[in-house]
């Protein structure tokens, strides 16, 4: 169909979606043999919808403000995907805690690909949003369905509720635990004494802690996690976002929790990205690595 | 009379009407609700019709298309015609306010729009027009206002509507590229007790029905394309939309009128309705077809009520009768030419399916579109359509009984002239009952003529004279000893009944009186001999 609209993106976002997500995505595409299944908050101008289309089949498309749900309805009729759209009305989290949205209908589980670009941070007082990517994760395992998981954040979090500073206590008793090697307990009291370093920038704990938080959630319920590492950008409106991508592989075959390949200190030494002027840098912090150096080619 | 001159007029900024009239005026005129749809389908179907010359213009390679979906509790209907701008959108608040000329679309009291708050407690228009760069929304409370009319109601508090309406609707506005056109109607929150709107089997029926689309492609419907190409010749604004409906199951349907070929109809015909005062020119113009049956291998009028697949008689009938086109939409259901057309039979009238699309638009149709506006040009309408499409009718279906109650006979007896072909070659047939197989014959080849007589299908015709060929042959074959069941003799009677001596002599005797008795009609000797037999094997 003809009229399209000019809409509003942001360059770093679109590099990400088009040079990060998008390869991702098409993988996931190659894997499964057929049009992914998408769940997210796509907003109405369904920027990432229109990019990826071509990889998707059905899709569920959340929004809880009435007006930018009838543009999201507008959107989709322009692009001629309406008959793909399924919206859902109400917050993410309520529709995913109560499993259904503000009209009683219920998503269209299991998905292949979740994209939750939501305006807001990840910690709120009732914790809402936590239990409810547990529970997406968990209806997920209902159906034994593996996934992909993307998700843009606000980096405004802070940690008023010492959520972060628990978890970092936690993590370095957890990585005591889990070596043998008493001559590394240095080296972890340094990365999380660097982590809690309040000159840090928060990014770098938000990164690590949803990493963390994936991959702990995932595990539970019978998921190989693969973690990236998390992007910083300026979103619009001069914003600091945050962007993980995470490949969530179902276990059939195991009673208990699975044990993801890519291993704890693996993750921890993901780092972070920055998307800045249509590049990607690793630039931004000089976190303190826990996994050993790569060893040196020996010279001819 | 009050002379006009003299007439009271309203106080110079007196509000004259009221917010209850826009409920009365929005829920009143709508006793089916499904009726809600058609009013933004026929929008739609203007600002298509309004965009196409400009498209021209601009170069504009646009997709004509309605776009029909549900999602949750909302019904949107969706075009890509000329959209409204930052000066038609605050329009939308104006009650029967329309700039549409009468008899050049489909809408034009300017009721429609605002249709969707009969069923919903929201409506959200959004457009844009070719030029404008940006998107305008339009937002009607329509819930929040009857919840509001009814509590001043109780109060005793009357506002006029512009304060009402204005209180209940916003408008705001969105970037957008300037050369797009389109709008969206979201009939929103739709109440409970009107869901129904929202199931995709009776939508699309219903729009099927009612809208202008086009016929399912030959392969669906073989008669599709000729009838389309006929309705352009005759009638100029006939102008089929592509309409589309998007099911919840993430279905995408094109939606073609309701003829399809497994609902066999017979070759369609034509009627052209004239004018009275201008004979040159067309009132109307109408396409019709009946129920078909394969009759010697073609597919011919059935002569019985048009009829579909369906449970119930209601649904088994639904397209018999003809129905009235506007500008491709249904104008009243398919009882209203049978109403105003058909004086007698109305059971014949049934026996059609078709459509009468009228060209001459000073025809109006009411506001609910279930009849036209009592004129001048509708009385000449009903007459002409009357003479022309009814007596037409009427006659055609008459010759379609008699033909096909020919066909019937034709049929029947050639069945019993096989059987009686099938009895004598398997030397069947007694001697005995050669009279009443004559006899037989003889009616039903009778039966055959007369019926004959009223026929005027030369298939038909030709297959009765075949069959009263094959009636002769097999009175002639009556004839042929050979054919016939072998007769018994005296002696093999007497024998079988152990008859003494002396009583088969007596038998024998009495038989040969008989025939002596019966030389002139042998055949009636054969029936009485055949009762004697019989009477005597029951007896001993």
């Amino acid at each position: 169909m003809k009229p399209e609209q000019p809409f509003e993106s942001n360059p770093n976002k679109e590099h990400i979606r088009r040079f990060v997500d998008q390869p991702l995505i098409e993988g996931w595409f190659q894997t499964t043999g057929r049009p992914l299944k998408y769940l997210g908050l796509p907003a109405w101008q369904m920027l990432d919808i229109v990019a990826w289309q071509r990889f998707l089949g059905r899709f569920t498309g959340i929004e809880r403000a009435e007006n930018q749900q009838h543009l999201m309805f507008l959107q989709a009729n322009v692009r001629d995907l309406e008959h793909r759209l399924y919206a859902l009305y109400g917050s993410f989290d309520h529709i995913l805690l109560q499993g259904r949205d503000s009209y009683n209908k219920m998503p269209e589980w299991p998905y292949d690909l979740v994209n939750l670009d939501y305006f807001g941070g990840f910690i709120y007082a009732d914790l809402s949003r936590p239990k409810a990517f547990k529970k997406l994760i968990e209806n997920q395992a209902a159906y034994e369905q593996s996934f992909l998981l993307i998700v843009t954040q606000h980096l405004r979090d802070g940690d008023s509720l010492g959520e972060k500073d628990k978890f970092l206590t936690d993590l370095g008793s957890r990585l005591k635990g889990a070596v043998l090697d008493k001559r590394l307990y240095a080296d972890i009291d340094k990365v999380v004494a660097w982590y809690r370093d309040a000159q840090i920038p928060d990014a770098a704990r938000q990164g690590l802690y949803m990493n963390l938080f994936f991959r702990e959630a995932g595990e539970a319920e019978h998921f190989k996690v693969t973690c990236r590492p998390g992007i910083v950008y300026t979103g619009t409106g001069n914003t600091s976002m945050i962007h993980f991508a995470t490949d969530f592989i179902y276990e059939h075959s195991i009673a208990h929790r699975a044990t993801s390949d890519q291993t704890l200190l693996e993750v921890i030494d993901l780092g972070l990205l920055e998307a800045r002027d249509e590049q990607l840098s690793n630039k931004l912090l000089r976190q303190p690595k826990l996994g050993k150096p790569p060893r040196k080619r020996p010279a001819r | 009379m009050t002379d006009p001159a003299t007439k009271p007029r309203p106080q110079s900024g007196e509000e004259l009407v009221y917010a209850a009239a826009v409920l009365i005026l929005s829920e009143d005129l709508y006793p089916r609700k499904l009726e809600i749809i058609r009013e933004y389908i026929q929008n739609a179907s203007d600002a298509l019709d309004d965009f196409r010359p400009v498209a021209e213009v601009v170069e504009d390679h646009w997709e004509p298309v309605i776009k029909i979906s549900i999602q949750g509790h909302s019904l949107l209907i969706f075009d890509t015609g000329t959209g409204m701008d930052a000066e038609d959108i605050p329009k939308l608040k104006r009650i029967a306010y329309s700039e549409k000329m009468l008899g050049e679309e489909a809408g034009y009291k300017g009721i429609g729009r605002l249709a969707g708050i009969a069923v919903a407690d929201k409506l959200k228009i959004s457009s844009t027009s070719y030029g404008d760069p940006k998107l305008h929304l339009f937002e009607f409370r329509a819930g929040d206002m009857r919840e509001e009319i009814s509590k001043n109601k109780r109060l005793g508090i009357q506002e006029p509507a512009t304060l009402v309406i204005n209180r209940h609707t916003s408008i705001t506005t969105t970037d957008v590229d300037k050369e797009s056109h389109y709008t969206l109607v979201e009939i929103r929150d739709i109440r409970d007790s009107c869901l129904d709107i929202l199931e995709v089997d009776k939508l699309k029926e219903y729009i099927a029905d009612i809208a202008p689309v086009e016929f399912a492609p030959d392969t669906e419907f073989q008669y599709g394309s000729l009838i389309s190409q006929k309705l352009r010749e005759h009638v100029p604004d006939y102008s089929p939309k592509a309409i589309y409906l998007a099911t919840p199951t993430g279905e995408r349907l094109r939606i073609y009128k309701p003829y399809i070929n497994q609902m066999t109809l017979a070759t369609p015909n034509f009627i052209e309705v004239q004018h009275p005062d201008r004979p040159q020119e067309l009132m109307a113009y109408c396409w019709y077809a009946t129920k078909g049956r394969d009759m010697l291998g073609r597919i011919r009028p059935a002569g019985k009520i048009f009829s579909v697949d369906g449970t119930d008689p209601e649904a088994k009938h639904r397209l018999a009768g003809l129905v009235y086109k506007l500008f491709g939409f249904s104008i009243g259901d398919r009882t209203l030419p049978q109403r105003t057309l058909w004086t007698v039979t109305l059971t014949r009238a049934q026996w059609f399916t078709g459509e009468i699309h009228l060209v001459d638009k000073t025809v109006l149709p009411t506001t609910d579109r279930s009849n036209f506006v009592e004129n001048d040009s509708r009385e000449k309408l009903y007459r002409q359509a009357s003479a022309a499409i009814s007596y037409k009718l009427n006659k055609e279906a008459q010759q379609i009984s008699d033909d096909r109650q020919a066909f019937d006979t034709a049929e029947k007896v050639k069945k019993n002239l096989d059987q009686y072909q099938r009895r004598l070659s398997n030397q069947q047939i007694d001697r005995a009952d050669l009279k009443t197989a004559r006899e037989h014959i003889d009616r039903e080849l009778e039966r055959l003529k007369k019926r004959g007589g009223s026929c005027k299908d030369p298939d038909i015709l030709r297959q009765i004279k075949d069959v009263s060929k094959v009636g002769n042959t097999v009175r002639q074959q009556l004839n042929d000893p050979q054919l016939l069941k072998k007769a018994k003799t005296l002696a093999d009677i007497a024998a079988e009944l152990k008859m003494t001596a002396k009583a088969q002599k007596v038998f024998e005797v009495v038989m040969e009186t008989l025939q002596n008795y019966y030389t002139a009609d042998k055949e009636e000797y054969y029936r009485v001999a055949a009762k004697i037999y019989s009477a005597l094997r029951k007896k001993y």
